[in-house]
């Protein structure tokens, strides 16, 4: 599953590489537009230590907000699948909120609460909660008849039982969801850093940005890749460890 | 005592009735059975009487007797824990002995410590049916409960739990005509919904263990059945 996800993020990212450089040779363009090879691989020597350390500044920040996500969508979800009005009242909510761009509130978010480690947090967490909030409900709401249905006749059904059920059958899905969800949680921390914040990979993409400086920004979507690459393997990998374990005990 | 008067249902968004005025009583505890062809209502029929469904028109009474089970044979048991341990844990402490009893006669024992995905359909149905006998009912619907059991095994067990439960009502469904002419004391059939009347009560032989069967009767049960539906 890691080696799968590496292999895969290395095949798409040179073939993009390649088509970059394709451009460059067939249009002719100067290394200012599109560095060479070799400008790129001096600048990776150059930059790696620095962005490797703001890597993994952006991705233990995208990290914490995934848990806070994952937690706070578990507690919600698993409220929200009753038939009740706050069930009702929950999945409404979550579906008209996560119909808006959470994004567009980070300005707000930056103006109230400055540009330092709690405005990245809260954006990562809130990009990445309502997608996960929908997933999770959708799951915990939909009822495992064929199991659920001797606990019900019988009396024995609790709500713990219920969740527990839903989870055993659901757990590859809950698991896609969770890795699917670092990405958000990556992708909302760099577009926080991106728009105002003074650390992290997003904050040196910007400032390569304003030298244009295109191999700077290649040796950092390189370096998320892979890093977020080898953080879902990770995530599936536990997620099918966790079921193995849970399918012998 | 269970009694179903003038019952008619149709299915939301439908035209026809599934049944009309459908009447059932089953005074004394028993093995009975509910047969047809498929979709003539047999199963939204026990959902009815289990009050699983209540969008019909008509009453049903159970007097003294707790609300009945009904169990069918696609259910599954959890899959984080082998059978054993479920079953130990969904038994009352006084019928642990019935537990394993049931389990011995129902040739379950060897696959006893096996998850309940590893077992063939004839073996999940059996252990099914075997945690519905272990709960406090009075009343236990069988729907298709022993599909995919050889004939030889069925038989065995249809025998066992007459033995062993002769004071609870069942209500056995079953699309076997063999079956349910031999082992239940009334069958109810269902016939198609352009027929009338819609059902018919049958006797059956109530075949029961150390009795001696009498072919030509069972025939004859069987031919009415045929007739019937």
């Amino acid at each position: 599953m890691l080696h799968r996800r590496i292999y895969q993020f290395l095949i798409i990212y040179f073939m993009a590489l390649t088509l970059l450089l394709c451009i460059k040779y067939a249009l002719g363009l100067s290394s200012y537009v599109i560095p060479g090879p070799y400008e790129i691989w001096s600048t990776f020597g150059n930059v790696l230590r620095r962005y490797m350390s703001d890597v993994m500044d952006t991705l233990s920040v995208a990290i914490i907000g995934q848990i806070v996500s994952v937690f706070l969508a578990l507690t919600v979800g698993i409220i929200g699948r009753q038939t009740t009005w706050f069930g009702s009242f929950v999945k409404v909510a979550a579906y008209n909120i996560q119909a808006y761009p959470i994004v567009a509130l980070a300005p707000i978010i930056f103006i109230l609460l400055g540009d330092g480690f709690l405005s990245r947090l809260l954006i990562a967490a809130m990009i990445c909660y309502f997608p996960l909030l929908l997933s999770i409900i959708g799951i915990m709401s939909e009822p495992v008849t064929d199991i659920e249905h001797f606990y019900r006749v019988t009396g024995r059904m609790r709500w713990q039982l219920e969740v527990k059920i839903r989870a055993f059958e659901n757990l590859s899905k809950l698991t896609t969801v969770v890795a699917g969800s670092a990405t958000l949680a990556m992708a909302g921390t760099i577009v926080s850093e991106f728009i105002a914040a003074n650390a992290g990979i997003g904050y040196s993409i910007r400032i390569a940005l304003y030298q244009s400086d295109l191999s700077k920004i290649l040796i950092a979507l390189f370096l998320i890749g892979i890093t977020l690459s080898v953080y879902q393997g990770l995530l599936e990998t536990t997620g099918s460890v966790v079921k193995r374990l849970w399918e012998i005990r | 005592m269970l009694d179903c008067q003038n019952i008619t249902f149709r299915y939301p968004n439908s035209t026809t009735d599934v049944f009309r005025n459908l009447c059932y009583t089953m005074i004394e505890p028993g093995f009975n059975a509910l047969f047809g062809p498929s979709g003539v209502g047999k199963t939204s029929f026990a959902k009815i009487i289990t009050g699983d469904i209540t969008d019909y028109d008509g009453e049903v009474r159970i007097d003294n007797m707790l609300s009945p089970l009904y169990s069918y044979n696609m259910e599954r048991l959890p899959g984080w824990s082998g059978i054993g341990k479920h079953l130990k844990k969904i038994t009352p402490a006084e019928k642990q002995d019935q537990m394993n009893e049931l389990v011995q006669f129902f040739g379950l024992a060897e696959c006893i410590d096996s998850r309940f995905s590893q077992l063939s359909l004839g073996q999940k149905n059996r252990i099914n049916l075997i945690r519905y006998l272990l709960q406090d009912f009075d009343m236990l619907i069988m729907d298709e409960s022993l599909a995919n059991v050889d004939e030889r095994t069925r038989e065995k067990i249809i025998l066992k739990i007459k033995d062993m439960y002769p004071d609870k009502f069942f209500l056995y469904i079953s699309h076997n005509v063999i079956e349910v002419s031999t082992f239940c004391k009334e069958i109810l059939v269902f016939r198609s919904a352009h027929k009338s009347p819609q059902t018919m009560l049958i006797r059956g032989q109530d075949h029961r263990t150390g009795r001696i069967l009498n072919k030509s009767r069972l025939e004859q049960t069987m031919l009415e059945i045929m007739n019937a539906s």
